[in-house]
């Protein structure tokens, strides 16, 4: 046992030289140490003993990150409250606290187990990990965390057992588990309204298994060993998880929209009345911008440098290049007559512009009148 | 060969010059049929023809083709809106701006010009010149804009002050002893005012549609306001209704029967907005031209056929004293003093004495200053104030809001802005910085248009707003047009582009660690120009 006051003669041990005089006697070979740290960080990881021989750390008054990035076979046990991050990163060591835990307690672990034998502070278990190739990280929570916590968590197993909480309050605080996409919560006690991507559900008899045997150990190591009776009501208790069969909300397309939910036909249906069908923007019919009209031997002017008499020679040259072949010849009354045929007729002018003796003109469609006719 | 003479209009004195490839041209017609600005027409081409031997000896030389053409007269010039591009087959079309273009003169001599959209001679944006420089990372803790939550709500309706709150202690709770002025929360980007008429009925559905479909699908509390045209019955009498601000503008229109639908209300209208200019062309009032007052619109505004002129004030109105005594009074006695009435004025070097005023305001009934800057849109103006009269938001914002912060009066009054905002695309950007400076909330109009499909730019594209012949159906209220705005389509994309808008307004919300909107933040941004870090008292750096 390898025994360290960090405060003698007046002096306080820096964070740095203590570090480096346990690194130097686990080198030696001692697996077994007593600190009394006076707020020194990153105490007890990561730490290995050579032969694979487990180290043990019994610690008092730590700074921050108790435990941070501790491997297995570490041991730790916090005599009293730590402050922020403990066991933060941790790859595999078992850490007890035997009072509260700051801010961020359990961050970004990935293996090994967190013991604390009070509540945890904003954005703890935030990030917690799963690595396929090992066991699940654990944290263990004998009373409530702060707000924010469990957020990001991506896999690994949190119990907040809620004890010694105002039964009015959030054993989770506010806003926990945003983000949540993997890894479950077990919470006894009040919750907040949760994200929709998670979601809460009773246990079954793996959850049951699991805490029926992660209990006795966590109470024992917190000596609490008496509260087991009560914590084993799983009826009291329930499980935060990803919502599996959360999509992100699916909105209604808008034509629904406007035909379930928006008025009835439309807001100027009284003065303006529109089914709202929607054209190209090359339209035919009554929709047309323009239209052709035949004007043979109809008064109009001999074209400019041409004397001649502007009628029809039936050349076909307009049926020819309409492009729609919406152009008919007929004859009546022995007399040749052209007509475009509205139904397929786009009112492009190209019948006006083609033809040689200026018959066909091109006029303004006034139609429409109102939106359907 | 026809003369042509030195005085001539020809294609290369257009503002847009239509390239055309006869190769590939299949003269389907597409191009022509649907130009509603009927710029193009098929004419017959003289070619040389390179006679095979056979075409020799019948001695052609010349041949005909029949090929698409740009017309050269002023009123049947390109306005470069693009539809024959998009709806040729075969890509045989393009266009080009000409930077040699004389029409900017040549159509002087025809009267005073008018047209819609933005001005473009003020290019320079200052917005453009702000960036967000002050970034979490070791100082404090930025936020994750995907997963945290934010409360982006930005109030409408006068604030009080704690002290000043007519509070009572009733047991054990609280109650409120008279009256409170109203305050809405609502979402810091608003659907600003564009009129019915001004836009047709579908574009102006639309954007109500919009705005529904944000609130109750989406739960972003989007409002809009109605522009100075009226409003349709059916809006009035639904519970949609408290999704709109009413505006009355210096024509009044339509207000005879808002007020006679005051009985058939089920709900209250958000606010009640007064508008006393616009950013486009302050000083002038709204103008309708004839061609768009169409007999749906003669009924919804309650006026004969004819070009509708709002005076350039309200005729009853004298001076800022009277402007809050008279219309802020009377219209929030009208609502029973329970909707917010605000007040809306085009930026200018006064809106400081304007501000000031409302903050003094002893009645407590100003609930919103809405500044218009020179960048805004509108639907049809002269030319000239278009270009030439406005002043920039951006200082005057800041002006406005340092002057409440000096009397230790910030947010009693809520600042709105607006005049440009998502000129370049990007609305968050613009929001989120004007917010820093000192806004509540930012308005747009034009980008809704663009959004559903309007071309129109600071350019020169387009623009023909006040021609009534908007060829994406927006700004017209000729149904031929109005049909080919698909209403469905254009929603959606105003929606999505809100979405966008709100991720993306997190995106600069987070970094500096705001879960709510940073009003006042200038902490937060930077500028490589030294004169505007100087005007606006924001970091100098480069």
């Amino acid at each position: 046992m390898f025994y360290l006051n960090s405060f003698e003669n007046q002096k306080r041990m820096s964070t740095q030289d203590l570090l480096l005089r346990i690194a130097e006697q686990v080198a030696q070979g001692e697996t077994q140490f007593t600190i009394a740290a006076q707020g020194q960080h990153d105490l007890g990881g990561p730490l290995w003993n050579k032969d694979g021989t487990k180290l043990q750390f019994w610690i008092s008054n730590p700074g921050q990150r108790v435990g941070a990035m501790a491997l297995s076979n570490t041991e730790i046990v916090v005599q009293g409250s730590a402050p922020a991050d403990v066991g933060w990163l941790n790859a595999g060591g078992e850490i007890t606290v035997l009072g509260d835990c700051g801010d961020t307690a359990g961050h970004s672990a990935a293996e090994g187990k967190i013991y604390i034998a009070g509540r945890a502070g904003t954005r703890s278990g935030s990030l917690m990990k799963k690595d396929p190739t090992a066991d699940d990280p654990e944290l263990w929570i004998y009373k409530s965390t702060g707000s924010f916590s469990f957020e990001f968590m991506l896999g690994g197993k949190a119990v907040i057992c809620g004890m010694d909480v105002d039964q009015r309050q959030s054993v989770l605080g506010d806003r926990p588990c945003i983000g949540m996409v993997g890894g479950t919560v077990y919470v006894r006690g009040k919750i907040p309204e949760l994200t929709p991507e998670v979601c809460v559900k009773a246990l079954n008899a793996d959850d049951e298994s699991f805490l029926r045997q992660g209990l006795p150990q966590f109470l024992a190591k917190i000596n609490q060993i008496s509260a087991l009776d009560e914590l084993s009501k799983f009826s009291l208790w329930q499980k935060i998880v990803p919502n599996q069969s959360y999509t992100p909300v699916t909105r209604r397309s808008l034509q629904d929209f406007r035909l379930e939910s928006w008025i009835s036909g439309g807001i100027f249906q009284d003065v303006f009345p529109d089914k709202f069908a929607s054209n190209g923007l090359v339209a035919r019919g009554i929709y047309r911008l323009r239209v052709p009209i035949w004007r043979n031997n109809l008064g109009a002017a001999p074209k400019e440098k041409d004397k001649r008499v502007n009628s029809c020679r039936d050349c076909r040259i307009c049926a020819v290049n309409c492009p729609e072949a919406a152009i008919s010849r007929e004859v009546q009354n022995e007399q040749v007559v052209y007509t475009s045929n509205a139904e397929l007729c786009i009112g492009c002018g190209i019948c006006v512009g083609v033809c040689p003796e200026g018959i066909w003109v091109l006029e303004d469609n006034f139609e429409l009148k109102s939106m359907d006719g | 060969m026809e003369t042509v003479t030195t005085q001539d209009i020809t294609v290369n004195d257009l503002d847009f010059i239509i390239h055309y490839n006869p190769d590939i041209c299949i003269m389907c017609g597409s191009c022509v049929a649907q130009c509603s600005f009927n710029a193009i027409e098929v004419a017959p081409q003289v070619r040389k023809h390179e006679p095979t031997q056979e075409g020799a000896k019948q001695g052609h030389k010349k041949k005909i083709l029949f090929v698409i053409r740009q017309k050269t007269d002023l009123a049947h010039a390109c306005v470069g809106c693009g539809m024959c591009v998009k709806v040729c087959p075969n890509q045989a079309l393009s266009i080009e701006a000409n930077p040699e273009s004389r029409k900017n003169l040549l159509a002087r001599t025809q009267g005073v010009i008018k047209r819609g959209g933005r001005a473009s001679s003020y290019s320079l944006r200052t917005l453009d010149k702000i960036m967000v420089g002050r970034i979490s990372q070791m100082t404090d803790p930025a936020l994750d804009s995907e997963r945290h939550t934010f409360d982006l709500r930005a109030p409408l309706g006068r604030i009080l002050k704690a002290q000043d709150l007519p509070l009572k202690v009733d047991g054990q709770s609280l109650s409120l002893e008279k009256n409170c002025p109203p305050v809405r929360w609502i979402y810091p980007l608003l659907f600003s005012d564009m009129s019915i008429g001004a836009i047709s009925t579908r574009a102006w559905e639309a954007i109500a549609l919009a705005c529904a479909y944000l609130n109750e699908e989406c739960h972003l509390p989007v409002r809009m306001c109605s522009g100075e045209g009226g409003m349709p019955l059916k809006l009035l009498k639904s519970e949609q209704l408290k999704y709109m601000l009413l505006q009355i503008g210096s024509g009044h229109f339509g207000w005879n029967r808002i007020i006679k639908s005051l009985p058939l209300m089920r709900t209250d209208p958000a606010g009640i907005i007064i508008k006393i200019g616009q950013g486009a062309k302050p000083g002038d009032g709204g103008l309708l031209p004839k061609k768009k007052v169409a007999p749906h619109i003669q009924a919804i505004r309650g006026v004969p056929e004819t070009a509708l002129h709002s005076p350039p004030t309200h005729q009853g109105l004298y001076s800022i004293e009277e402007s809050v005594q008279k219309m802020h009074l009377s219209l929030n006695a009208a609502f029973g003093f329970r909707v917010p009435v605000v007040i809306k004025c085009a930026a200018s070097l006064t809106s400081v004495a304007v501000y000031n005023n409302l903050l003094r305001d002893p009645y407590h009934i100003s609930g919103g200053f809405f500044l218009d800057g020179l960048q805004g849109g509108t639907g049809a103006a002269c030319e000239i104030s278009l270009e030439h009269t406005g002043h920039p938001i951006v200082s005057k914002l800041r002006d406005c809001y340092l002057t409440s912060v000096a009397q230790g009066l910030q947010g009693q009054i809520p600042l709105w802005v607006g005049g440009g905002v998502g000129l370049t695309g990007q609305a968050a950007a613009d929001c989120f910085k004007l917010i820093c400076l000192g806004a509540n909330g930012v308005f747009v109009g034009k980008i809704l248009l663009q959004l559903l499909g309007c071309v129109g730019d600071e350019h020169g594209r387009c623009n023909q707003c006040n021609t009534g012949k908007c060829p994406t159906g927006i700004c017209t209220q000729d149904p031929r047009l109005i049909k080919r705005l698909d209403i469905d389509r254009g929603a959606e994309a105003i929606v999505n582009y809100v979405l966008t808008f709100d991720s993306e307004l997190k995106k600069l919300l987070a970094p500096i660690g705001n879960s709510s909107l940073p009003v006042g933040r200038s902490d937060a941004l930077i500028t490589s120009d030294y004169a505007v870090a100087q005007k606006l008292g924001i970091a100098y750096a480069c």
